[in-house]
């Protein structure tokens, strides 16, 4: 099987495999983690014309993404980064005619490829700093508010060790464990 | 005037001066300020909201219930805690199901979540609740002769369906343009004014296009408004305009440098607070112009 998309794609192999390999249409598994709306798309391509990843040249935009779901194509695309690189700006929610939310279409995709460990290790880092920390950005040092005359630690999971396991318990109760990114025991 | 401070990552950690600005300009404009103890990440993008739906929703609601329990909403200085806050605020209302299913999680650790409290954008709050007048009257500084160019940042915008404050015309935000007007200032538009700045999964994924993004803001402020100043309203926006702008300094790419603010900054500032606490950590220099603002602008 090759790992990208081929220059000719054919959809009686892809129809098959949907059928006797994956037992579900790939746009059902989609649907199914969160874009319920994509097959109201008509391919006007509105989100792509105000989409930053179109603007800076990533391959598999909203649009075009959608459409290579609607043929079936799914592990050829894991080893593109492009749902990575969605800002979640939802310019396109709020261009598109037909209600498809074509950001949630990109963050399916992410969870998809997440279940399928097609995942880039800042996200994963960022996962196990959320679990760790509370936060998904967080640092040690703390000269910047000690410049600014705040106390060392913020208000927040940080300075509070209760509320810090309270959001662990929370985060071992959904999907997270399953996928076995990193330990959270 | 009672909010929950919801803070994030970003200002908690990198730009602290941020939550400084909002502490020191919030009792002098009659808001007060929740330390909402135990708030944790909003979640952002690239962590629970990429794995699944109930997920990011809970981590949500844990937060959004901090302020419910004392009936106040929560006030953030940054779009991408706004917005994730307001979208897993929008499923859960208009989703039964997803409703229940949080709550059945937030009950292991003893919370409810009912979908009372939202969390408000500070500068909403500012334009909204506090208001321009007493904004004016709070300023002991005006912004004669200062010229500035904003960037309202994505998440201040869209998908206005599902943010508690919305823009008339969210493709020309005019808040923003309004807050720094009533400062004094000369706000001038520029064509790229809602384009995004690059931050976020788009820099970590490929930050040559990050930086080509940013470029062609700047070049665009440049060109159209010839700012003194970037007043930005997205904690995000902030570091990405201020650093990038940096690094395309240092490559060659571009000849100028514009110092970057975040509003409830240059609100402090001019309300007369200590530059260093308010405005102080950045890389593309500030000096010039929080000299212009403190030595020319008195009233
Ligand atoms: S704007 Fe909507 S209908 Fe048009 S291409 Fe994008 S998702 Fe499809
Ligand atoms: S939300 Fe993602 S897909 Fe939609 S316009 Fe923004 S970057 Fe593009």
């Amino acid at each position: 099987m090759e790992e990208h998309v081929p220059a000719v794609i054919n959809l009686t192999y892809l129809w098959k495999k949907e059928r006797e390999e994956l037992g579900e249409k790939v746009i059902e598994t989609i649907k199914g983690f969160g874009a319920e709306g994509i097959e109201y798309c008509m391919q006007c391509g509105a989100c792509s014309s105000i989409c930053p990843l179109a603007t800076t040249g990533f391959e598999w935009y909203n649009r075009r993404l959608i459409k290579a779901i609607d043929f079936g194509i799914r592990d050829e695309l894991f080893d593109d980064v492009t749902p990575w690189a969605c800002v979640a700006c939802n310019r396109c929610v709020e261009v598109c005619p037909r209600n498809v939310n074509p950001f949630e279409v990109m963050f399916a995709m992410r969870r998809l490829m997440i279940e399928e460990l097609a995942v880039p290790m800042t996200a994963v880092q960022a996962l196990k700093s959320l679990y760790d920390h509370g936060h998904a950005v967080y640092t040690t040092g703390r000269e910047a508010r000690k410049k600014v005359g705040l106390p060392e630690k913020p208000p927040t999971t940080d300075s509070d060790e209760k509320a810090l396991e309270e959001l662990r318990v929370l985060l071992r109760n959904t999907k997270l464990p399953e996928l076995g990114l990193f330990p959270m025991s | 005037m009672k909010y929950g401070l919801f803070l994030g990552c970003n200002i908690s950690f990198n730009r602290p001066d941020v939550e400084a600005a909002i502490r020191s300009v919030s009792p002098l404009l009659g808001v007060e300020l929740d330390d909402l103890n135990g708030q944790s990440c909003c979640p952002t993008w690239g962590t629970v909201p990429s794995v699944d739906t109930i997920a990011w929703c809970a981590v949500g609601a844990r937060n959004l219930a901090l302020g419910e329990e004392k009936g106040i909403d929560l006030v953030t200085a940054c779009n991408t805690c706004y917005s994730s806050l307001s979208e897993a605020r929008y499923k859960m209302l208009n989703d039964a199901e997803t409703m229940r299913e949080v709550n059945e999680i937030l009950k292991k650790i003893g919370k409810e979540y009912k979908g009372k409290s939202k969390c408000r954008h500070v500068a909403w709050v500012l334009y909204r609740d506090v208001g321009l007048d007493r904004i004016k009257k709070a300023a002991k500084y005006e912004l004669d002769d200062i010229v500035i160019a904003v960037q309202p940042g994505c998440h201040f915008l869209w998908p206005s369906k599902v943010l508690p404050d919305r823009e008339e015309d969210p493709f020309n935000p005019v808040v923003l343009r309004e807050l720094c007007k009533v400062l004094g200032a000369d706000v001038r538009p520029y064509t790229r004014m809602i384009d995004c700045c690059g931050a976020g999964a788009l820099k970590s994924t490929n930050q040559e296009k990050s930086y080509k993004l940013a470029k062609m803001k700047l070049e665009c402020i440049r060109k159209e408004t010839d700012a003194d100043l970037i007043v930005t309203t997205c904690s995000s926006c902030l570091i990405q305009l201020d650093e990038a702008q940096e690094m395309l300094r240092k490559r060659g790419e571009i000849d100028f440098s514009i110092p970057v603010l975040h509003y409830v900054q240059l609100l402090a500032l001019c309300m007369g607070f200590d530059p260093e606490r308010v405005a102080g950590i950045c890389v593309t220099p500030r000096d010039e112009i929080i000299s212009k603002i403190v030595e020319s602008g008195r009233k």
